[in-house]
């Protein structure tokens, strides 16, 4: 691919941008609440866009239009069973405990739900986790311009670093927020056009739907069993493991985007913030997978486009980049690969405003220094800012240095990750659950996703103690592994609930079901209203659903 | 507390511009015809001119 001047006009241009409106927003943090909360004054259309673009990083954006190659329109799943009845739930049903316990972070939740053990649990591995899923982006990011554009893998890594620093050092989460927003509309103005070019050189919908096999172009017909589609998973893994499971557990409890609807201005904004964020969320598929599937009908009708070839099969993740190269004239390329830095750039502004507002409040002021004055712990967040960013950095380069480590640490931290959303479910429904509960609940979550994987084998991986059953692929072992760690965490957190002391009444008000008010909202129009708004995305998924069956 | 819709809206303006005078020397991909700089050049103008234009209308409010 080859850039010209006016490619890299575009590219300064937006990093000008993003500095500068961090350099705008400076003289607004004025305390730690500011900077790491962004000091709840952020309008509801800002942190719903941030709330979809937080989790948009240049890996989702590269990796949905592989999957569009390899899997079809089938990946569209990720979005209409995964991620968006996940949205509405934390909008109706959640963000009441959240935003109306007044934590500053997810973690904080846990502990004036639970207990201090609970919430150092979760505060400390998602610190870890955050950390290491920056650094694996940014060296995934860095790989991808060294092999498209020939660019230096340090400076890559180094300058993106910078302006992130930059930005997030200067204006907090408000300001990591705000390019959030940016970056949306950036991706969605900077690939639109090549969904489009591309499907219509494909011969639209109808001709690439006659070019290709129909298991490609219809989400639903062939997931009766796993042998019949390419992602190889059977209804039942894809709707609890990956439509409940995973998609709750990350979108209904993860900081980094729940972070998002707590910066908003009111309860009534912060509910409405992932409902919102839905209808742009429903869309994306369209922009991000379609590319993928008109590759690989262009490749197969010999259009002069082919996708690289890679053993016996193609090189799905380089489907987006030889797309851009073939359909975007210099102007358009830099606001593509523009739009690629943005969103890698905002994944990790993401990451970093998470990890130093959850290692501030969570472990420094939970652990090291409780009771300090505000402008210290302002101090403390804008050093964990540098800090965060230069281990992002470091973890970058042992990536680049050990790949084994980086996939097994990717293992382990979905092994984390799969029993969360029971811990937050019963947290929030079931007054009776205490917090010894909830923390050995996580932990005998997670040794079940553990053994599950040590049990089953999928594609050769898995089975270190011994192969009890085989799945056919390793999304499906990914899908089971989290039922069963979701199942475990459930049914242990119940039973040690019952068998310990109960949480007294008086300390749960606020923060679990029928003892909390809920937020009233008559009065206001419908369309400012949760539950409405709910039920038009709702109508609109099995509209979209049907369409694509 | 910076209205977030004006430097986002004179970013696209100004790219859009960019895009426009580069489609004027009708730079060419190798797998289609169309002139795709002036066209999404001129789709960010107009999201520009919108998100201005709101900018703008909450200002005087």
């Amino acid at each position: 691919m080859h850039l010209t001047p006016v490619d890299y006009v575009i590219l300064i241009l937006y990093f000008a941008f993003v500095i500068g409106i961090g350099w705008r927003l400076r003289k607004s943090v004025t305390s730690a609440g500011e900077f790491l909360t962004a000091g709840h004054h952020v309008p509801v259309w800002i942190t719903s866009l941030a709330f979809l673009a937080a989790n948009l990083g240049a890996q989702e954006v590269v990796g949905m239009a592989a999957s569009g190659a390899k899997y079809g329109i089938m990946t569209s799943h990720f979005y209409w069973v995964g991620a968006v009845p996940a949205m509405l739930f934390i909008g109706v049903f959640m963000m009441p405990f959240y935003y109306g316990s007044k934590a500053r972070s997810v973690p904080e939740y846990l502990k004036m739900r639970f207990d201090e053990k609970t919430r150092g649990l979760n505060a400390i591995t998602f610190a870890v986790m955050t950390l290491f899923s920056s650094g694996i982006s940014m060296y995934a990011l860095a790989k991808m311009f060294n092999l498209v554009l020939g660019w230096d893998f340090n400076s890559s890594v180094l300058l993106s670093g910078a302006i992130v620093l930059a930005y997030t050092y200067l204006g907090g989460l408000t300001s990591a927020i705000y390019n959030e927003v940016l970056q949306f509309f950036l991706i969605v103005l900077g690939f639109s056009p090549l969904a489009i070019l591309s499907v219509m050189h494909a011969g639209g919908w109808e001709g690439m739907r006659q070019r290709l096999p129909d298991v490609m172009t219809h989400a639903w017909r062939y997931v009766g069993h796993a042998d019949q589609n390419p992602m190889g998973v059977e209804a039942f893994g894809l709707i609890v493991g990956l439509g409940f499971v995973l998609s709750f557990g990350y979108w209904c409890t993860d900081f980094l985007v729940v972070q998002r609807a707590m910066a908003a201005d009111s309860m009534s904004a912060a509910r409405r913030t992932p409902l919102l964020a839905a209808f742009p969320k429903m869309i994306m598929p369209f922009i991000v997978i379609l590319p993928g599937v008109a590759a690989l009908a262009l490749t197969k009708m010999g259009s002069g486009y082919s996708l690289p070839p890679k053993g016996s099969g193609y090189d799905y993740d380089q489907a987006l980049t030889t797309l851009m190269a073939q359909f975007y004239p210099s102007g358009m390329l830099g606001v593509g690969l523009t739009a690629l830095m943005a969103s890698f750039m905002s994944g990790m502004a993401g990451n970093v405003t998470a990890f130093n507002t959850v290692f501030t409040y969570d472990i420094y002021q939970g652990y090291i220094r409780p009771n300090a004055s505000d402008r210290h712990y302002l101090t403390v967040g804008r050093i964990t800012t540098v800090v965060g960013i230069l281990l992002s950095i470091a973890t970058a380069y042992l990536a680049a240095q050990f790949n084994d480590i980086m996939d097994f640490l990717q293992l382990v931290f979905g092994f984390v990750n799969a029993p969360l959303f029971a811990t937050f479910l019963l947290g929030m429904f079931w007054k009776r659950a205490t917090g010894h509960g909830a923390f050995i609940g996580l932990l005998s979550g997670t040794g079940a996703a553990a053994l599950t994987h040590g049990l089953t084998e999928a594609e050769g991986k898995g089975a270190w103690i011994t192969s009890l059953h085989t799945f056919p692929s390793q999304m499906a072992q990914n899908f089971w592994i989290a039922i069963f760690a979701w199942s475990a965490c459930f049914l242990i957190t119940v039973a040690v609930s019952l068998a310990t002391a109960p949480h007294p009444d008086s300390r749960l008000r606020g923060l679990v079901y029928g003892l909390t008010e809920l937020p009233a909202d008559e009065g206001v129009s419908w369309y400012r209203r949760p539950v409405p708004l709910a039920i038009v995305v709702a109508v609109a998924l099995v509209f979209l659903n049907l369409i694509f069956l | 507390m910076l209205d977030l819709r004006l430097p986002s809206g004179i970013f696209f303006a100004i790219t859009g511009l960019i895009l426009v005078a580069t489609g004027f020397t009708e730079p060419r991909a190798a797998m289609t015809t169309a002139n795709v700089d002036l066209y999404t050049g001129l789709v960010m103008i107009a999201f520009a001119a919108i998100l201005l234009l709101l900018a703008l209308r909450s200002r005087r409010a």
